[in-house]
């Protein structure tokens, strides 16, 4: 079965201030469909840089990424991303409703949007807000408005930028349970972009680290905890404690000793 | 000279040196002297050219010129700024040359505009058009630059097509910017649009102002200066206003 | 301003220029009197060895500069007053405010009324002009950050020495962005004047090359015109960075 999202050998230069930076050399990964993955990484490691590769807004250097078995150019159809920069990435001059509805509406009819729309935005817990601006609402609230935008989309790929980084523990635990919950519905590919080592372990099917510089893929670890989880009662499993071990292990940390960074 | 109410923030008692000044210059002044007559005789001074059907043709004429030329001039630096914005090399590329254009004094293009278009009002618009982009190019160019890349990217991993990324990204993040720039551009527009008539005669408010001077009417020239004034209060509170309730809405800040 | 020599920057110049002389010689742009840079420059060179443009250029400077440097001294020195002293400010602001919206231009038929075709017109346009924006720049740069202000009443400091210190540094840049503003509106000003008023220095001289028919020598004093201006505001922030080093970096006004 051809994966739904994949690069190989998949390397990225950019321009910094002398001369050009690798960020990304070697890095092979593919997903398949349906599945949830997670790339772990210490903050400038290039997650935000495979993302981009992998949701077509940053074309590759050197290597392959493949869409369905098709190598892309630009964001592909069904392809999504949710940044990890809420504030730039809502309009500011849109309620939250048109918000959710810029990549619907010159697509569908506007009674389909608004049920659309309605329904992203009950799924986020945001509904009551849609009139809003979205400047007006908290930090949290804001990241939730760019996940509605990007499911009301019914997007088949969603790449998500550290989305639940700005949250409360509380917040981010529902909003957790929720994007399992969607992704069991719709049968979405997830990958998904975290450094919280927790988050990673109890939503993936799989997870990689990124490490080095230029980065390429350290470490990948299946996740095979039954599913539906559950906040307390996976967190609890000792399988779930000795796989959290293992990738605290794999960034770095050691037992016996205060983490660092 | 019409007292006006300010925007906010000067307080309105401020105005009282002027209107004493005028009150004393009403008083005391000579309805006959060439140089000072006092604000009463300004009307009269006007009258003929009301009579003959003259003054409100003039104004037509500038603020047609005025118009036109501020709109051109917006379209341009708001196309030109978003380009050179967009891209460092088109910048690099382009900045010397515009850099050498900006340097000419409006002032010094009237004879040569006139001499190679012709006494027009294609002339005028040439010679009002080039200055008043700079302000909105440059807004515009700084605006592009610094706007944020997820910004731009947000269009594109929702699939809009260019035309809808234009309309409904770029336009309205960068309209707060050329709105701006036309806050600046339009006095200055205005003041060439007077510059370019005053020298060259063809038609309009400066037009009359120089004739007036000319055939050594200093009430009518006093007259026509009030008039240019008014024309400049309005402008800069349509474009004032205009620019803060708009931006406040697109920045996100109202 | 150490920067990297724009290669293509001038590439592009010198292609535009190339462009230009093509277009008219190839007489595409079909204008009876368009010039192409070549004729200009040849033009150029009439206007030096006649002497007309070292003497037009030498009135014209002095006329500009001499409003200017008054404008200079009434503008630091009454903005100062009004930037400082709450109660002026109070009563006469929205005076200044209102005079500002008439349009400068107009007042060179005023002027010329006034002083008739002399080089007092010329001075007095140009004065006029350039008081604006150094007046308010000066204005609202004596508005000093309450903060700094703070710091001073802090540190026990005279009423003189707040001024001296604080008031004055502070207000620097802004003085310069109006100085640099004031002299070039007085360099337009001044040609004005001279175009409908003095007949005399590079604005008289444009007019009457234009008379001449002679677009080569008037395309070539519209560029010394420009030329000039850049010099002018060159030396002007020169001498502001030399002067006031520190007060001129902080405000970003270095980079510029
Ligand atoms: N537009 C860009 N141009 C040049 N270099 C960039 C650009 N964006 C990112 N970089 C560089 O690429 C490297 C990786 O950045 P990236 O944003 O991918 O890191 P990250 O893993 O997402 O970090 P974080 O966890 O802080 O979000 C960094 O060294 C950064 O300086
Ligand atoms: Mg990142």
């Amino acid at each position: 079965m051809t994966p739904t999202i994949s690069c190989t050998d998949l390397e990225v230069t950019l321009p910094g201030a002398s001369g050009a930076v690798n960020i990304l050399a070697g890095v092979n990964l593919s997903v398949a469909k349906a599945e949830f993955v997670s790339i772990l990484g210490t903050s400038g490691s290039g997650k935000t840089t495979l993302l981009r590769v992998l949701g077509g807004l940053l074309p590759a250097t050197g290597g392959e990424v493949r869409c369905d078995g098709t190598p892309i150019q630009g964001p592909p159809d069904g392809v999504v991303t949710v940044f990890q920069d809420y504030a730039h990435s809502l309009l500011p001059w849109r309620t939250v409703r048109r918000n959710v509805a810029l990549g619907i509406e010159a697509r569908l009819g506007r009674a389909e949007r608004d049920e659309r729309v309605d329904e992203a935005l009950t799924m986020v817990g945001l509904l009551e807000r849609a009139d809003e601006y979205p400047w007006r609402l908290s930090g949290g609230m804001q990241q939730r408005v760019q996940i509605a935008r990007a499911l009301a989309t019914r997007p088949r790929v969603l790449l998500m930028d550290e989305p639940f980084g700005a949250l409360d523990a509380m917040t981010k635990a529902s909003l957790q349970d929720q994007l399992q919950q969607v992704q069991s519905l719709t049968e979405t590919t997830i990958v998904f972009v975290t450094h919280d080592v927790e988050e990673a372990v109890y939503l993936s099917d799989r997870l990689v680290v990124l490490n080095g510089s230029p980065a390429d893929i350290g470490l990948t670890l299946d996740i095979p905890l039954p599913r539906p989880r559950h906040q307390i009662s996976t967190k609890e499993r000792a399988d779930y404690l000795e796989l959290r071990h293992r990738v605290y292990e794999a960034l770095g940390h050691t037992v016996g000793e205060p983490a660092r960074g | 000279m019409k007292a006006k109410k300010e925007r906010g923030g000067t307080p309105i008692r401020g105005l009282l040196p002027l209107v004493a000044l005028l009150v004393i210059w009403e008083l005391v002044g000579d309805p006959a002297s060439p140089y000072f007559p006092p604000p009463s005789t300004w009307i009269d001074g006007i009258q003929p050219l009301i009579d003959a059907d003259k003054l409100l043709p003039a104004i037509g004429q500038t603020s047609l010129t005025f118009v036109l030329g501020l709109a051109i001039a917006t379209a341009l630096g708001a196309i030109v700024g978003t380009l050179v914005g967009a891209s460092r090399s088109v910048d690099r590329a382009l900045s010397p040359s515009l850099e050498f254009l900006r340097a000419l004094p409006a002032a010094s293009l009237v004879p040569v505009a006139a001499l190679v278009l012709g006494y027009t009002t294609q002339m005028k618009l040439v010679v009002v058009v080039l200055p008043a982009t700079w302000p909105i190019l440059l807004t515009c160019r700084t605006a592009r630059r610094t706007l944020s890349p997820v910004l731009l990217d947000t269009p594109r991993t929702l699939g809009l097509s260019t035309w809808h990324r234009t309309t409904k990204i770029l336009t309205p993040a960068l309209t707060p910017a050329v709105l701006l720039g036309v806050r600046v551009a339009a006095p200055l527009a205005l003041i060439i649009t007077l510059l370019v008539e005053i020298v060259t005669r063809v038609n309009g408010l400066g037009a009359a102002l120089g004739a007036a001077q000319a055939g050594f009417l200093s009430a009518q020239v006093y007259g026509l200066l009030t008039i240019a004034g008014i024309l400049g209060f309005a402008v800069n509170w349509i474009v004032t206003r205009a620019e803060t309730s708009v931006s406040r809405r697109m920045r996100g800040t109202v | 301003m150490a920067r990297r020599i724009n290669v293509l920057g001038a590439a592009v110049f010198v292609l535009a220029l190339g462009l230009w002389e093509l277009l008219v010689r190839t007489s595409i742009l079909d204008f009876a009197y368009l010039p192409p840079p070549t004729v200009v420059a040849q033009g150029l060179g009439e206007l030096v060895s006649s002497g007309e443009l070292g003497e037009a250029l030498g009135h014209t400077l002095f006329a500009a500069l001499s409003g200017w440097a008054l404008a200079a001294l009434a503008g630091v020195a009454a903005g100062s007053v009004l930037g400082l002293v709450r109660p002026v400010w109070m009563y006469s602001m929205a005076s200044l405010e209102a005079l500002r919206a008439l349009p400068i231009v107009a007042f060179v038929p005023v002027a010329v009324l006034l002083f008739g075709f002399s080089v007092q017109t010329e001075i007095m346009v140009a004065f006029y002009a350039a008081l604006w924006p150094i007046l308010l720049n000066t204005i609202s740069g004596m508005r000093t950050e309450p903060r700094m202000l703070e710091s001073g009443a802090v540190l026990r400091l005279s009423r003189a020495a707040v001024l001296w210190k604080i008031r004055l540094p502070g207000a620097t840049a802004m003085i310069v962005v109006g100085l640099r503003l004031g002299l070039s509106v007085s360099l337009v000003l001044t040609l004005v004047a001279e175009m409908v008023g003095n007949p005399a220095g590079l604005g008289f001289l444009l007019v009457e090359k234009g008379q001449a028919l002679q677009p080569g020598q008037m395309f070539a004093a519209v560029f010394v015109i420009g030329v000039t201006g850049i010099i002018l505001n060159a030396l002007v922030m020169g001498a502001a960075r030399l002067a006031f080093r520190g007060q001129m970096a902080s405000s970003g006004e270095v980079s510029s």
